[in-house]
């Protein structure tokens, strides 16, 4: 049974719903964080690695940890299917993490640009 | 500082001023589409109908299950003006396919309780009693407290019974004692095996895996709960403790031609007998015995654990109505309800719609044909409303995660014709893997979220 777009765009928020006021919660600092480091003037650049390395890690251990958290052993995984499914899941975790902890490293390692 | 150090430095600050835009202009893109991102995701949660119809139709649903509060969430979207009445007494809502899980002590029972009212639209009208009495030839049913609720149009989504009495010597209230478990109907039984089961597989002994005859709903369940037991005495290291014997009232044990040949494999292959036609017929639960009609006449045999699936069929008020099957194979199974079974519509009452697990239909008795159906009955019946043809029609779909072992499955989806019809083709349905496991664990249940509140 095929889903449409606005199909799968209801399953992911019902996913997300009993989480939901901690991800506006995240959300809501990371863009006041955003308007703050934007009204300063801080270089994003420089903390772009300090965020990647942060994703990276929790991608690790999201790798490490996901078939456990779903009641699973790695034994479980059988095929393309279940790795590439686990490899793109933690590499997606990574991302996420990474962008979401851009402004806070901003903030913490960004230097001011000086123009 | 020379002119070309000047230039120079110039350059640098302008190379650095770029860099710094070019990071902000990503930001706001970013910003920009996970904010577009949001206004659709907001906009699918709260959107209002671009095209209801207009009308004064009293419409009256029989049962708030599955199919009876996604079809009100679909007819009140879908019409402007109805008068929209759901009748049931039940406040609490179960999320039935997460029984299984719980009776094997994966999930805990508290996970798969959920309110009614919480997906019920406001503009429906709830009358918490159950119906007594189906009246189509005067538009009307009665509720035990003898409320009468005329209508235009009927939708019955009663769900099933499920027939503990046709089993000699069988109560609910045996669930949980004398090595007895029964995964259906309610999350109190489903905890309740699953203590026997945790008895079972430490203590070792004769297990019997029963399933009743006929329709039956989630007819994965009585499966996944006979590998999913063999699983955990394997992963406690008991299993040659255990004798594990599956009944099987026919010649099969799934519909699905290859899931069939598949597990008939399996079966053997983890030690697991089968036993052919074996009905269970009755219980002595204090002398752990239970007798089966076979063929060759009743065996008894005695067991240290039994899993006991009783047949289902209509609820009485339902079965005994004019609006059951009146012959033919889906009246002697179960009284379920006449729907012609590709547009879900009575065939003798054309005002009368049903859907989920009371109707008579060759196969779907599951959360996901819940998810086929309803879609079919609600527009068919608005476009009877409407005086139109009804064109919309259901092809069987109906869909199981196997579950074959804790932290693996296999995703089975087939239709009328009892060919493989998977939704995600890179999922093979011929194979175990642990996607379908992660579907079924964490995705299903936010799935079956979405069609409750009409989405998908």
């Amino acid at each position: 049974m095929a889903f449409s777009f606005f199909g799968i765009l209801a399953v992911l928020l019902e996913t997300i719903r009993p989480w939901l006021g901690l991800i506006v919660t995240v959300l809501a600092v990371d863009i006041v964080l955003t308007a703050w480091l934007w009204a300063s003037r801080r270089s994003w650049s420089s903390a772009r690695r300090p965020a990647l390395l942060a994703g990276a890690l929790v991608g690790v251990v999201t790798f490490f940890l996901a078939p456990w958290l779903t009641s699973a052993r790695f034994s479980d995984l059988s095929g393309l299917l279940d790795w590439l499914s686990i490899v793109g899941g933690s590499v997606a975790v990574a991302l996420l993490v990474a962008i979401l902890l851009w402004p806070l490293m901003t903030a913490l390692f960004g230097k001011r640009d000086r123009t | 500082m020379s002119l070309d150090s000047r230039k120079a430095s110039n350059l640098s600050r302008k190379d650095s001023t770029a860099r710094i835009d070019d990071g902000r202009r990503r930001l706001l893109k970013a910003a920009g589409l996970g904010g577009a991102l949001a206004a659709v995701a907001g906009g699918t949660l709260l959107s209002a109908p671009t095209s209801a119809m207009q009308t004064r139709a009293r419409i009256v649903i029989v049962g708030a299950g599955a199919a009876g509060i996604a079809a009100a969430n679909r007819l009140a979207r879908g019409l402007d003006g109805a008068a929209i009445t759901i009748i049931d007494r039940r406040q609490r809502h179960l999320y039935q396919p997460g029984l299984t899980l719980v009776a094997t002590g994966i999930w805990k029972p508290g996970k798969v309780v959920d309110r009614n009212d919480r997906y019920l639209p406001q503009s429906v009208n709830w009358i918490q009693d159950h119906v007594a009495e189906f009246d189509p030839e005067a538009n009307r049913v009665v509720t035990t407290a003898g409320r009468v609720v005329p209508y235009d149009y009927l939708l019955v989504t009663t769900g099933l019974k499920i027939d503990f009495d046709a089993i000699e010597g069988m109560s609910p209230e045996l669930i949980g004692r004398e090595s007895i478990g029964c995964v259906y109907d309610n999350p109190e039984h489903a905890e309740r095996t699953w203590q026997m089961i945790d008895q079972y597989t430490a203590a070792g002994g004769v297990g019997l895996f029963t399933r009743g005859p006929g329709g039956i709903k989630c007819a994965g369940a009585p499966l996944k709960v006979t590998m999913l037991t063999e699983d955990i005495a394997r992963q406690r290291s008991t299993r040659r403790s255990l004798e594990m014997v599956y009944n099987s009232p026919g010649a099969g044990l799934f519909s699905q031609p290859d899931t069939n040949e598949f597990l008939k494999q399996e079966f053997p292959e983890r030690d697991i007998a089968i036993n052919w036609h074996h009905r269970l017929k009755g219980i002595e639960p204090e002398a752990h015995r239970a007798t089966f009609a076979t063929p060759e006449g009743d065996v008894r045999i005695d067991y240290d654990f039994i899993h006991v699936v009783p047949p289902m069929r209509a609820p009485d008020a339902l079965g005994n109505s004019p609006l059951a099957w009146q012959e033919g194979g889906f009246a002697d199974d179960g009284n379920w309800m006449e729907v012609d079974q590709f547009s879900m519509r009575h065939q003798r009452y054309g005002n009368v719609f049903g859907a989920g697990d009371c109707v008579g239909t060759p196969i779907g008795k599951t959360a996901a044909s819940v998810k086929a159906q309803v879609p079919v009955a609600v527009d068919n019946m608005i476009n009877t409303i409407r005086d139109r043809e009804t064109v919309a029609r259901y092809d069987g779909y109906t869909s199981c995660p196997l579950i074959t072992g804790r932290g693996r499955g296999i995703l089975v989806e087939f239709d009328y014709a009892l060919n493989m019809v998977p939704s995600f083709p890179f999922i093979s349905p011929y194979r175990e893997h642990w996607v379908p496991w992660v579907m079924k664990d964490r995705m299903l249940q936010p799935a079956y979220n979405a069609m409750l509140r009409g989405r998908i």
